[in-house]
């Protein structure tokens, strides 16, 4: 059976018809924002990451049928000069760049969530997020970063999404 | 294909429950997802609950929380409520996956889920919680200890969906621990869990102390058992008598991540691990595995 929905995605409001069985994933692909990206498929990797009302949600397990009325953010509607970003760019925090939107959107809901986390703290939240490349030193120094700008600079906690 | 419904009332899903072959709640779906991607979901019907308003709240209780089945497993985890009433619980389900899967999954898929490994029972097992089931035809509870009857099979009959987990107050007093032992990676299951709760003791006026411990990964369910032990015993006495009572439990399932010999071993490694820093926690010695604890 298929159903209109109505998310909201990266500010945008969309109107698609979507089958019960459609994954958020593949929907979300569809309709260009190709910064979601299908890794292990089963929640473990975080290639998927989306943000629901800043919350991560593994695309690759959820129907989309269930996001009708979301407010639905992908990597790739974050603003130009998101804080996140740039400190991941300044830190090399990347090789071949497939992990990244998610790692990028699991910082945005810890910082929102947490603004100065410990490293521990970082490590536990991303615990989900897989790196084939082996960034990670880079990926913590980076979120270290950002949370230190965003406490010097005195941005909004949660002001990104 | 399973055919999907999502009914906006309770009373409409106990009625899709009851008339459909072979239906199936579907609840955060994280689980169902994958079985249904690996080829094992064998369901005519998915009945999917998240339209149903008031089954995702947590509230107190005179015993305790009283915690909705949509309510996410992260909503327990970081819910000031289940820190303050029962801290083990919150710990226990902040080990589930990852922050983004629990995000999504929810606590009554959960516990009908079935699967030996998971680690909210070897808390809610301590606890002593209780699951309602409701129907068509009405509600009855049952007792956690009561629920996981076999390999992957629950006390949940046709036609039920989960619609509370009830945890009583914890002893402000008791220790409690938690340990999470994998040997894949950090977040896959665990190849043996033990929770643990350590109350009485000569604050109560009372000789004894008993230990209280639900095991995961190491049998086709997960298992409670409980020991009493003087309570100016040692940790090393009380870690004795913790593994004894264990012991005839431990029916390891041999896999990738380990044989029966190994898993056995281990199975004792984590009873030691949690009770050794119950009993301390108990006694406000800690120090032995204090490096390991993992905040959260």
């Amino acid at each position: 059976m298929s159903a209109t929905i109505e998310p909201t995605v990266n500010g945008v409001r969309r109107r698609l018809t979507v089958e019960d069985d459609d994954l958020l994933l593949d929907v979300l692909r569809q309709i260009g924002r190709t910064s979601v990206r299908e890794g292990c498929g089963v929640g473990a990797c975080g290639a998927c990451t989306v943000l629901v009302s800043g919350r991560s949600v593994s695309s690759c397990l959820a129907r989309a049928i269930r996001y009708d009325q979301a407010e639905i953010t992908t990597a790739d509607g974050l603003p130009e000069d998101d804080d996140v970003i740039e400190a991941f760019v300044e830190a090399g925090a990347m090789q071949c760049g497939y992990c990244i939107p998610g790692f990028v959107l699991m910082s945005h809901e810890l910082l929102a969530e947490n603004p100065q986390p410990s490293r521990e703290e970082i490590a536990d939240h991303l615990e989900g997020n897989i790196c084939r490349c082996g960034t990670y030193p880079e990926i913590l120094a980076a979120i270290e970063s950002a949370a230190r700008r965003r406490s010097q600079s005195g941005v909004p906690i949660g002001e990104t999404t | 294909m399973a055919v999907f419904h999502r009914p906006g009332t309770l009373g409409e899903a106990c009625a899709l429950m009851a008339e459909r072959g072979d239906a199936m709640v579907y609840g955060g779906g994280t689980a169902v997802q994958i079985l249904e991607k690996q080829g094992v979901l064998f369901a005519s019907d998915l009945v999917d609950i998240s339209g149903i308003p008031g089954l995702a709240n947590i509230e107190e209780t005179s015993s305790g929380v009283r915690i909705g089945p949509m309510t996410t497993l992260r909503a327990v985890e970081t819910s000031p409520l289940v820190r303050r009433v029962t801290p083990l619980a919150a710990r226990v389900y902040g080990h589930v996956a990852n922050p983004r899967v629990r995000n999504t999954a929810s606590v009554g898929g959960n516990l009908a889920h079935g699967d030996y490994r998971l680690d909210p029972p070897t808390a809610l097992l301590v606890l002593d919680a209780t699951v309602e089931l409701t129907s068509s035809g009405g509600t009855r509870t049952v007792p956690l200890r009561e629920f996981f009857v076999d390999f992957q099979r629950t006390a949940v009959r046709p036609g039920e969906i989960i619609t509370a987990v009830e945890i009583p107050r914890q002893d402000e007093a008791a220790g409690s621990w938690f340990a999470k032992l994998s040997s894949l990676s950090a977040n896959d299951w665990p190849c043996a869990s033990a929770a643990a709760l350590v109350t009485g003791g000569r604050r109560f006026g009372r000789v004894a102390r008993r230990i209280r411990l639900g095991l995961g990964a190491v049998a086709p369910t997960p298992v409670f058992t409980q020991v009493e032990v003087a309570a100016d015993a040692g940790a090393d006495e009380a870690v004795d008598a913790a593994r004894q009572a264990a012991e005839p439990l431990i029916d390891p399932i041999p896999d990738v991540r380990g044989g029966v010999a190994f898993k056995r071993h281990l199975a004792l490694v984590a009873v030691e691990e949690a009770v050794r820093l119950s009993w301390e926690e108990r006694s406000d010695a800690r120090g032995f595995f204090r490096d390991r604890r993992r905040r959260r």
